[in-house]
């Protein structure tokens, strides 16, 4: 098929606005994270979009060494922030996924009725402050305010109705037949669950867990909430990025936002095969 | 033994009534076919055959084992599904070996029969394929050798060729009926499709409604239909019904069909059977049993629907409509006026208030 050139430099078009209005932001951020002090605090007149004199200052700024150019010492560095964050949206990714997929099959195959599914959703019915602050001080209650395990329980929590919808629609979809032709081949239950039905549900399992990451990895207000000092995260430490004599860190920011950026970037990629097979799930004809 | 016994079987699905107590005996061996429309219980009995479900009354025997509270994986079953329930993450070789090796039999038994079976099937360049990129002939193929290699001495097929395309389903049939030749399973074999159930089975149930209207061996079954409701399933096109009255000719018993005017004289055997009728019968022939005859029922032609080897004639209009396969060459065009005459022995005659068989 051949198009009308004007069409195809409508097309071009129409793309690269989508492009710009999501990677320009990036982009930005991505530059700002290379630029010396006097570049990124520059207003007006001398704005640089790529930086002049590429600098790691940012970089070794947030990981406690000191700057030539800032004149500003931090209390904590990004490293425990950093680690926090892996540690509790991993566990709490774990958490919710694994909750989350053992509920959906459950209820998939056996589940009778509307209500618990809906019940699952409760969490979301309420503005998220109104929830955190009781959660709060039922994670006082139980020492777990300022602990990463603290924050991968809540994390595990809240996004467990999204493991286990996303995982219901999947389970859903997979037709019975399948089982029941294991399970007349003499296999049980659980093994049917764990050989057959996990398996085939790799590629949902890795779309839902990334999502569920992401979810996670991008939390702030929870971790505001729940954390105080030792475990706060990425989102959170990012925050505290400002000084009296200079405002608002925004190299050391970028250079931070840049690390965070990082991990989904790596788990996309490793489950883009999957992401696209999620997509097409559904191999067998009805 | 395999012999399967089905006794009073009943299954409700809350106020729904699935199959109403059915009674059936198949053979040590034999193909049976349990044919009928969608919703007419046939998929129902063979998942409780199989002990996916759990009949609501009734019993069911393999041989002279009640099989109640006999979890599915031990009833030595084989079932192979209509949408194939491959499993997609294995290749064509696990899948076939899956049951093998879940019995845990010994490697070099696996592999044997794993090949043997492939081979038989046609799918040994296949084995390492991954079985989600196979066509939906040869995933019906796969999931067929995937029961069969068990061996199992009953083996249930639930529609399994009503997803794949015309040309290989004719090839399948003639499979699966050496398959089973070669393994003398008893096979249930559920269809909707007559063609399937007439080729291939030995007997034929024919179902609707949750009732089992007929079991006999297809010939049977499509000669002497027992109702009305056999008679216009099997056959394609179905048997014609009209409704008629018995009434007395000077050469004999005929049967009044209205506007269509008096049938030629009942045959011996048919007019002992209109003799019993009270009031209104139905008037049943086959549209391949008649001919045009200067003493036939006269009636215009609506339509002409030419299929081939044959031309099948809609005649008459109203309520009193049927139709004759005729060959091609037939002197009758839309409009003309035939007079067709079914074959005095091939008439049947049906209670018009039971549509039971005379």
């Amino acid at each position: 098929m051949t198009r009308s050139p004007i069409f195809e430099t409508f097309r071009y078009a129409a793309i690269l606005i989508a492009l710009a209005i999501t990677l320009v932001p990036i982009l930005w951020m991505a530059s700002m994270a290379f630029k010396p002090i006097p570049e990124w605090q520059a207003t007006g007149q001398n704005l640089t979009w790529i930086p002049k004199d590429p600098t790691l200052d940012n970089f070794r700024f947030i990981f406690g060494e000191s700057s030539s150019n800032l004149i500003v010492a931090l209390d904590r560095t990004a490293v425990q922030p950093i680690v926090a964050s892996l540690l509790a949206s991993v566990l709490g990714t774990l958490i919710a996924m694994t909750a989350g997929t053992a509920a959906a099959y459950g209820l998939s195959r056996y589940g009778s009725g509307q209500n618990l599914p809906l019940a699952l959703l409760q969490l979301r019915l309420f503005p998220p402050m109104a929830v955190m602050i009781p959660v709060m001080i039922m994670w006082a209650f139980l020492g777990f305010m300022d602990t990463w395990w603290g924050l991968a329980l809540i994390y595990g929590i809240v996004t467990l109705p999204f493991a286990f919808w996303l995982m219901k629609t999947f389970f859903d979809d997979m037709p019975r037949e399948i089982e029941e032709a294991a399970m007349v081949e003499g296999c049980s239950r659980w093994r049917v669950f764990t050989r057959i039905t996990l398996p085939m549900m790799r590629a949902p399992l890795a779309s839902a867990a990334l999502f569920v990451f992401i979810l996670n990895w991008s939390d702030y207000l929870i971790a505001l909430l729940l954390t105080t000092r030792e475990w706060v995260t990425i989102p959170v430490y990012m925050a505290s990025l400002s000084s009296s004599m200079t405002g608002q860190l925004y190299g050391a920011k970028a250079a931070l936002g840049l690390i965070a950026a990082v991990p989904p970037v790596i788990l996309g990629i490793l489950i883009q095969r999957h992401l696209v097979r999620g997509l097409t799930f559904g191999a067998l004809k009805q | 033994m395999s012999a399967i016994h089905l006794e009073h079987l009943a299954k409700r699905f809350g106020g729904f009534t699935a199959l109403k107590a059915m009674d059936l005996r198949i053979e040590d061996g034999e193909f049976m076919a349990l044919l009928g429309p969608s919703g007419c219980g046939k998929s129902t009995t063979m998942n409780m055959i199989a002990g996916m479900e759990t009949p609501s009354e009734g019993r069911i025997l393999f041989g002279d084992r009640d099989m109640a509270g006999v979890p599915m994986a031990r009833r030595g079953v084989g079932f192979v599904f209509q949408n194939y329930a491959i499993f997609t993450h294995m290749t064509v070789r696990q899948n076939l070996s899956y049951g093998l090796r879940m019995t845990g039999r010994p490697k070099s038994e696996v592999e044997r029969r794993t090949l043997d079976m492939a081979e038989f099937l046609q799918l040994t360049p296949l084995l390492d394929r991954r079985a989600d990129r196979l066509s939906v002939n040869i995933l019906q193929r796969v999931a067929i050798g995937r029961s069969a290699v068990m061996e199992p001495a009953i083996f249930l097929l639930d529609e399994p060729l009503s997803n794949v395309d015309a040309a290989f389903r004719a090839v399948m049939r003639t499979e699966l009926k050496q398959l089973q030749r070669q393994f003398r399973q008893t096979m249930v074999y559920v269809t909707h499709d007559q063609l399937e159930a007439m080729t291939m089975a030995d007997r034929i149930a024919v179902m609707d409604h949750g009732v089992l209207q007929q079991v006999g061996r297809p010939i049977d079954v499509y000669n002497d239909p027992a109702n009305t409701f056999v008679a216009a399933f099997i056959g394609s096109p179905g048997m014609n019904l009209l409704r008629g009255r018995p009434v007395r000719t000077d050469r004999g018993l005929a049967v009044d069909l209205g506007v269509l005017g008096v049938t030629p004289p009942l045959a011996a055997p048919q007019a002992r059977a209109a003799e019993q009728a009270r009031g209104e019968v139905i008037y049943g022939f086959r549209p391949e049993q008649t001919t045009l005859a200067r003493e036939g029922i006269a009636s215009p032609v609506s339509f002409v629907e030419r299929i081939g080897a044959r031309s099948i004639v809609h005649l008459g209009d109203g309520p009193a409509v049927f139709k004759a396969v005729f060959e091609n060459d037939v002197p009758a065009a839309v409009g003309d006026v035939v007079r067709v005459l079914p074959h005095a022995d091939a008439v049947r005659l049906f209670d018009a208030q039971t549509g039971k068989a005379l």
